[in-house]
């Protein structure tokens, strides 16, 4: 059981201690301009203090001996004159990751499985972590770049290259690459008629594109019309959106061809365009720029595409230009390839892991076959863990339902406590989900840094009388004969509301559901359950057509990071809000609404103003705890259960991955903890 | 004759615009378009895509312009240029992504056709020759099974056992090592071991209803004047069946290449679901759920046009067995 490390509560709360203490002392200190050495050795401001033995501080480790330290099959082609020695192909100053279960072994395959180019996330999510990731801790650490600073309102972020980092072509990687993709990329109106979200600010209602600047090859300014403090974490995950511009990591070099405005020949490339199948020369552009689509395509990350994702089988193979070492100087990854196969139905995933075949993932792994894979634990080798991701069940009742009635019934306090407390959740629990959640409401998991106690564990116990009483206190007194509560409007007709979702019969939470509408019908509420695909889906919640939904929460490691979207009804598709939400959208939505002068809402997005715009992580935590403090005053959202399991499937002898992380698409979900730094105890046995 | 094949000829035309017309109409009903589900698909792996960004796509994609508009310039680039456009979802011409999975759809299916007549035929004869015997009523409960199981029960089960008992790889027709391999032997070897799974499961569910089919034929010729004369001029009792009844019983295997064209690309498409194999089929199933437009419309007209085809080459094989069909013509 050496392997597997459990992070108790304590021990979490002793680091997150001491990583909050750097952060504060860390953002409190001027911004000046960095000397040389400040730049390199000092850790960066914000939250990206890391623990005292990682990255920053270490001194660089690649010495002499170090040029030994690199995989087999690489040493082989330097010996053979193919590759240049490892020392050439490093940075200077390389990324020491931090190896959480210890220096492993080089070579071996990663055997998993997807579901065709839609399910990319599997190869992105292992190998797509940006310019900077999160240690075990969930503090920022710099990854592909040295070091960050930021000026005092965040308004200007400076990044600090590390010099002498490679394309996977051995081209090298500078800020003219950052500079042409600005100016020629996300700059060009063909490729991006409007700048992708992320690069810009909004000012009024206009957003505005960031200006970059690169006083040198190895400095990058990016500047923002206002200050966007938590613009970091945008830059922590997936490349593997680049049609969204996502990445400001195209190698120019390499792109030069596909750009209308450096082709050799325009009309050569806009033939060229039309001849592979596409509209113009941007749409083949932007085709070329994805590393699993196109293996030519020079990239930064750990491992290379061999074939395209589009096949039935796609290879990714180790990098040879890796800018990342362990902390013994070993350049990383362990593994020499990741491959993913083809599947169609969840039948021959499963198959597939019973019988041994699958090594690592937990990605479309599902709890309902949790017995499943533990029978075969034995007979196909490997371990199951239980990862605990950040999904929580929870009801949307839309405080914005264009019934008039049911609009007035859920924008009533009581009714939604009275809709909390009327739930046995630890029935819903054993009987829908196998007891493996965690009764609590919609809230940051405790593994978070803003983790809320006050709100996660308010109104969880069943008392279906405390429930009544709510209730009735709102007025909702009268009963027909079947002892269901009738609208307060005299009309005489009974209270009724309808809760939609995509999750079909069957189906565990479809279990739940159902058994929602039976103990909220105890308490006199009548309401249904109906099934809606999900497009449609789509359509009625933009057209704020919903009255309530079953769709649950998640986003609750690192709430800030994808900017409380569902805490401030931003996103629609949770829609407890849903006309306000569309309203923060987009204000000329035909379907938004403002919510009234007086209503609680605009002090959350008041407080989320203030929240984002704050540079010291204590003050911006607790304006985030203030808006906490409305969700536990108001319960904006009913919730159930939280602490969603889900299965991981680990072959035995598979190291590197820790049991009991956090689990959320925030941090890659499975591939948290950096999965170059995963090895096989036995690689000749995992050749494939 | 030639002059009734270039009038049939003629009429495929409007009848390929019509169809063509609906299946691009159809694909378009459902709420909601690709991008929708993209970005559904977005939001749920944790990124957001803004009002603006969608507009941008919705132009890449050509999805904002109207319905008539987006129909001429697929149908154009189909007749114009072979171009069948681009798949949004596989980011591939959706030429290349039919192209590279026909040739496996096709020998799979007509592995499949050809091993189930070659049971069916058998048996069915033999059924109808020992009609009410015991091995009669054996064979037929035996078929009536057949015809009730569902093939993708069937694809479950014989895919544990053989992963249960067998120790064999399941999914798919080539074992992982051998998918991006080159054409071998070895790779043609590995293919036949996984190529039985698919073939037996698709062949018994045909299988069974072709027992049934001969057999109803059969019965019904053997009891014909023919026949009896044929015994009575003492013709042997083997070749009497096989030549005469048997090639009348037959008579519908041959006349369904109508639809049968089409199934080659398109049936069986929930066994090769269940088996992950990667035929047309359940790319089209795919398509059609994502709203993949052009390579479900694509699909659509295809097998449409196959269906068309088939139907007139089994016309012309019928005008040409039977002379009143000719002459009405």
């Amino acid at each position: 059981m050496t392997r597997k490390r459990n992070i108790t509560r304590r021990e979490f709360l002793r680091l997150s201690t001491i990583a909050a203490v750097g952060v504060a002392t860390a953002s409190c200190a001027p911004a000046a301009e960095p000397t040389e050495e400040a730049a390199t050795t000092e850790a960066p401001p914000e939250r990206t203090e890391a623990p005292p033995e990682a990255t920053t501080e270490a001194p660089p480790v690649v010495t002499e001996e170090a040029a030994a330290k690199e995989a087999p099959m690489l040493a082989e082609l330097v010996a053979a004159g193919e590759l240049p020695p490892l020392e050439e192909r490093l940075p200077t100053t390389p990324c020491i990751l931090p190896a959480h279960d210890g220096v492993g072994n080089y070579g071996g395959t990663i055997r998993r499985a997807f579901k065709g180019v839609s399910d990319r996330w599997g190869p992105t999510k292992s190998n797509d972590h940006f310019l900077a990731w999160y240690d075990q801790d969930l503090n920022l650490i710099p990854r592909l770049v040295e070091s960050w600073e930021i000026n005092e309102d965040a308004s200007e972020w400076t990044f600090h290259l590390r010099e002498g980092t490679k394309w996977s072509d051995g081209t090298e990687f500078t800020s003219a690459d950052i500079v042409w993709w600005y100016e020629n990329e996300m700059g060009n109106t063909d490729l991006w008629p409007s700048p992708y979200i992320k690069w810009t600010v909004t000012v009024g209602t206009d957003k505005v594109f960031m200006d970059l600047e690169a006083p040198d090859d190895y400095t990058v300014i990016m500047k923002f019309a206002r200050p966007k403090t938590l613009f970091i974490y945008d830059l922590t995950r997936g490349t593997g959106m680049e049609s969204f511009g996502v990445g400001c990591l195209t190698p120019s070099h390499y792109m030069k061809q596909f750009h209308i405005d450096f082709a050799d020949d325009p009309e050569a490339l806009e033939a060229e365009a039309t001849e592979a199948g596409f509209e113009n020369w941007a749409a083949y552009y932007l085709d070329r720029n994805y590393w699993y689509l196109n293996p030519e395509r020079p990239s930064l990350s750990p491992w290379v595409a061999k074939n395209a994702l589009s096949e039935e089988l796609f290879i990714m193979e180790r990098n040879p230009y890796y800018y990342g070492v362990d902390t013994e100087g070993n350049q990383l990854p362990y593994v020499d390839t990741i491959q993913h196969r083809l599947y169609e139905t969840a039948e021959v995933l499963n198959l597939w892991v019973t019988n041994g075949e699958i090594d690592f993932q937990a990605r479309g792994m599902a709890m309902a076959n949790f017995t499943l894979y533990k029978e075969s634990e034995a007979s196909g080798d490997y371990s199951v863990f239980v990862q605990k991701t950040a999904s929580h069940v929870a009801l949307q009742c839309n405080l914005t339902a264009k019934n008039e009635r049911v609009r007035e019934l859920f924008n009533d306090r009581n009714v939604r406590i009275a809709f909390s407390l009327a739930v046995n959740r630890d029935e819903m629990n054993e009987l829908a989900y196998d007891g493996f959640y965690t009764p609590r409401q919609y809230s940051p998991m405790e593994e978070s840094p803003q983790y809320y106690p006050d709100l996660s564990n308010l109104y969880l116990d069943y008392d279906p009388d405390e429930a009544n009483r709510p209730l009735d206190e709102a007025g909702y007194t009268e009963k027909d004969a079947d002892g269901f509560r009738l609208w307060k409007d005299g009309s005489g007709e009974t209270l009724s509301f309808e809760i939609v979702g995509d999750w079909e019969a069957g189906t565990p939470n479809e279990d739940a559901v159902q058994l929602l509408v039976r103990y909220l019908a105890d308490v006199g509420i009548k309401c249904a359950y109906k099934y809606i695909e999900r497009s449609l889906y789509q359509e009625r919640f933009r057209a704020n057509d919903i009255e309530a939904a079953w769709w649950g929460g998640d986003r609750t490691l690192l709430p800030l990071a994808p900017l409380a979207v569902i805490f401030r009804g931003y996103q629609t598709d949770r829609p407890w809000a849903c006309a306000w939400g569309l309203y923060l959208q987009n204000p000329d939505d035909p379907n938004a609404e403002k919510p009234p002068e007086d209503h609680w809402i605009n002090e959350i997005w008041n407080l989320w103003d203030q929240c984002e715009a704050e540079v010291d992580p204590d003050r911006q935590n607790e304006l985030f705890f203030q808006i906490l403090d409305i969700w536990a005053e108001e319960l904006p959202m009913p919730g159930y259960l939280g602490n969603q399991p889900n299965p991981c499937i680990v072959k035995n002898g598979f190291r590197g991955y820790l049991d009991g992380m956090p689990s959320d698409d925030t941090v890659a979900d499975e591939h948290f903890l950096g999965t170059e730094t995963y090895y096989w105890e036995d690689p000749e046995s995992h050749m494939s | 004759m030639f002059g009734y094949i270039i009038r049939r000829v003629l009429l495929m035309i409007p009848t390929l615009i019509v169809i063509s017309i609906i299946s691009f109409v159809i694909i378009q009903l459902p709420p909601g378009d690709y991008l929708t589900s993209y970005a559904a698909q977005l939001s749920a792996q944790g990124d957001t895509i803004d009002a603006q960004g969608l507009k941008a796509l919705e132009e890449r994609y050509g999805l904002g312009q109207p319905i008539h508009v987006q129909y001429f310039k697929w149908v154009s680039g189909i007749i114009l240029r072979g171009d069948w456009g681009q798949s949004m979802e596989w980011q591939k011409p959706v030429k290349d992504l039919i192209w590279e999975r026909l040739a496996l759809t096709i020998l799979l299916s007509s592995v499949a056709i050809l091993v189930s007549w070659f049971i069916a035929i058998p048996v069915g004869v033999y059924s109808a020759t020992h009609q009410y015997s015991i091995p009669d009523y054996v064979l037929s409960v035996i078929s009536f099974v057949g015809v009730g199981t569902p093939g993708f029960l069937l694809a479950l089960i014989v895919m544990y056992l053989a992963m249960s008992q067998l120790n064999q790889s399941v999914g798919g027709l080539f074992s992982s090592e051998f998918l991006l391999a080159p054409w071998s032997l070895a790779k043609v070897v590995d293919m036949l071991k996984h190529l039985w799974i698919p073939v037996l499961i698709i062949a018994l569910e045909s299988t069974a209803g072709s027992i049934r089919t001969t057999r109803a034929n059969l019965l019904d010729e053997l009891n014909k004047p023919y026949v009896e004369t044929a015994r009575a001029k003492g013709l042997e009792e083997g070749k009497l069946i096989w030549k005469y009844p048997v090639r009348v019983a037959l008579n519908p295997f041959f006349s369904t290449v109508g639809w049968s064209l089409a199934s080659l690309i398109s049936g069986q498409t929930l066994i090769a679901v269940v088996l992950s194999l990667q035929t047309t089929g359940p790319m089209m199933l795919r398509a059609l759920m994502s709203q993949d437009m052009y390579l479900a419309g694509s699909f659509l007209l295809l097998l449409s046009s196959l269906t068309v085809i088939g139907t007139l080459v089994s016309d012309i094989i019928l005008a040409w067995v039977d002379p009143r069909i000719r002459l009405r013509g």
